[in-house]
């Protein structure tokens, strides 16, 4: 079947089978930023936002992305345009190994897009499904407040 | 639906117990399902209408002090919060639902869709399985809007599955109980109402004393067993503390 999905502001016409995870379809698409983990919707690898809602990319069929926005990190910011969240993370040294922080980033992107100003247990809640082996939370906690005082001040884009 | 067709989503559970019997998915998510709409008589939400969207609505957020608001933004975690619909939990209404028995406790209505559209309690939905229906969406009365919903998941992380989950519905009137509808589930197994508790309460004081007598009475009532998570003597304890819990609540509520 052939679906409309708009990645990362790009319209694009995929062909599916109705039994694909958008997780599957996107990487065998070239987003390799989107991480598969436990394929179970547990860890939150494999976040995107799905017209700007977090969503576990690996529990959703492909088919029900058709006509919807999806954004992954690559979509948030690179490595030449970073993003104010993923240099705040560097700068809190609130990334290790960095298989978990594609997740984490779109998360916290969908909270400060609808909560400029989030206290430390808005953060925890809107990150609870975005688990880090490495880090620990509190560098995380203090990025993301880092990146929404440097947003609100308009020190980053 | 017809004996070849079933209700088989939410699209959570779809995807993590894919059943190979399924030859032709009908996708509901453009059929007007996902809506939240205040009534002269009920709050309606309607089947596809996501965890993360209960919580963040002001008209449930109002609605018997907020309490399905509070456990709809804090259960599972947000991204599931954002896929998990109220109809999916229904439909499955898995034994660790946590949704189910406190739309119970609410006094919660389905509306259902199979050969007519029709509205029943959740609680009979419940009981009596339909799985050729259409979950159309659930409506809260607002009868119960003014009372007071309790709830209490006793669980080892907030994500975990809940050892035990009392859910309850309290009316208050000059510092007396007016109403009361008490659910327990995760004992473990499905939602069971449990009115002969609900009466140990109703026209007592908002006391200590009042919560402390229902909790033994719940404590011999409920009938609770032994899987990983929790003994059945462990459980029966959580019963009672789960009532101590209620009157701790409604004691600052009647204040």
């Amino acid at each position: 079947m052939r679906v409309s999905i708009t990645i990362n502001a790009v319209q694009c016409l995929l062909e599916i089978e109705p039994g694909d995870i958008l997780l599957d379809v996107l990487r065998r698409e070239g987003y390799v930023e989107v991480k598969g983990d436990c394929h179970t919707g547990d860890c939150g690898a494999c976040t995107v936002l799905l017209d700007g809602k977090p969503v576990a990319s690996c529990l959703m069929l492909a088919a029900k992305a058709d006509g919807h926005a999806v954004t992954t990190v690559r979509g948030i910011g690179d490595q030449r345009h970073p993003h104010a969240l993923q240099k705040a993370f560097v700068h809190n040294g609130a990334i290790q190994c960095g298989y978990c922080i594609p997740g984490a980033i779109t998360s916290a992107k969908a909270l400060l897009d609808e909560n400029p100003e989030p206290t430390r247990e808005d953060i925890r809640l809107a990150m609870d499904g975005n688990y880090c082996r490495c880090t620990g939370y509190e560098q995380q906690i203090e990025a993301v407040l880092e990146a929404a005082r440097e947003l609100r001040e308009g020190g980053f884009r | 639906m017809g004996s070849a067709a079933a209700y088989v989503g939410g699209g959570v559970e779809l995807v993590l117990r894919r059943n190979p019997e399924v030859a032709t998915l009908i996708d509901l998510s453009r059929c007007g399902l996902g809506r939240i709409v205040k009534t002269a008589e009920a709050l309606s939400l309607g089947a596809q209408v996501t965890l993360a969207a209960i919580s963040r609505n002001g008209d449930v957020k109002a609605y018997a002090g907020g309490s399905l608001a509070y456990l709809a933004g804090h259960i599972a975690h947000n991204n599931l919060r954002n896929m998990i619909t109220i109809g999916g939990a229904i439909g499955r209404n898995q034994p660790w639902n946590d949704i189910v028995p406190h739309l119970i406790a609410l006094g919660a209505y389905v509306e259902i869709q199979d050969d007519q559209e029709r509205v029943m309690p959740l609680s009979d939905f419940i009981r009596q399985r339909e799985p050729g229906t259409l979950i159309l969406g659930v409506r809260l009365p607002l009868v119960n809007a003014d009372l007071h919903g309790f709830l209490w998941r006793f669980t080892r992380t907030q994500q975990d599955i809940s050892l035990l989950h009392c859910s309850a519905l309290i009316g208050v009137q000059e510092s007396v109980v007016s109403a009361a509808t008490i659910v327990y589930a995760g004992r473990p197994g499905g939602t069971v109402l449990y009115p002969k508790v609900a009466a140990e309460l109703i026209g007592r004081p908002v006391k200590a004393e009042t919560f402390l007598h229902a909790g033994g009475v719940a404590a011999q009532a409920v009938e609770v067993g032994d899987d990983l998570r929790a003994s059945g003597s462990y459980r029966r304890e959580l019963v009672r503390a789960a009532m101590v819990r209620l009157g701790e609540e409604m004691a600052g509520v009647a204040q």
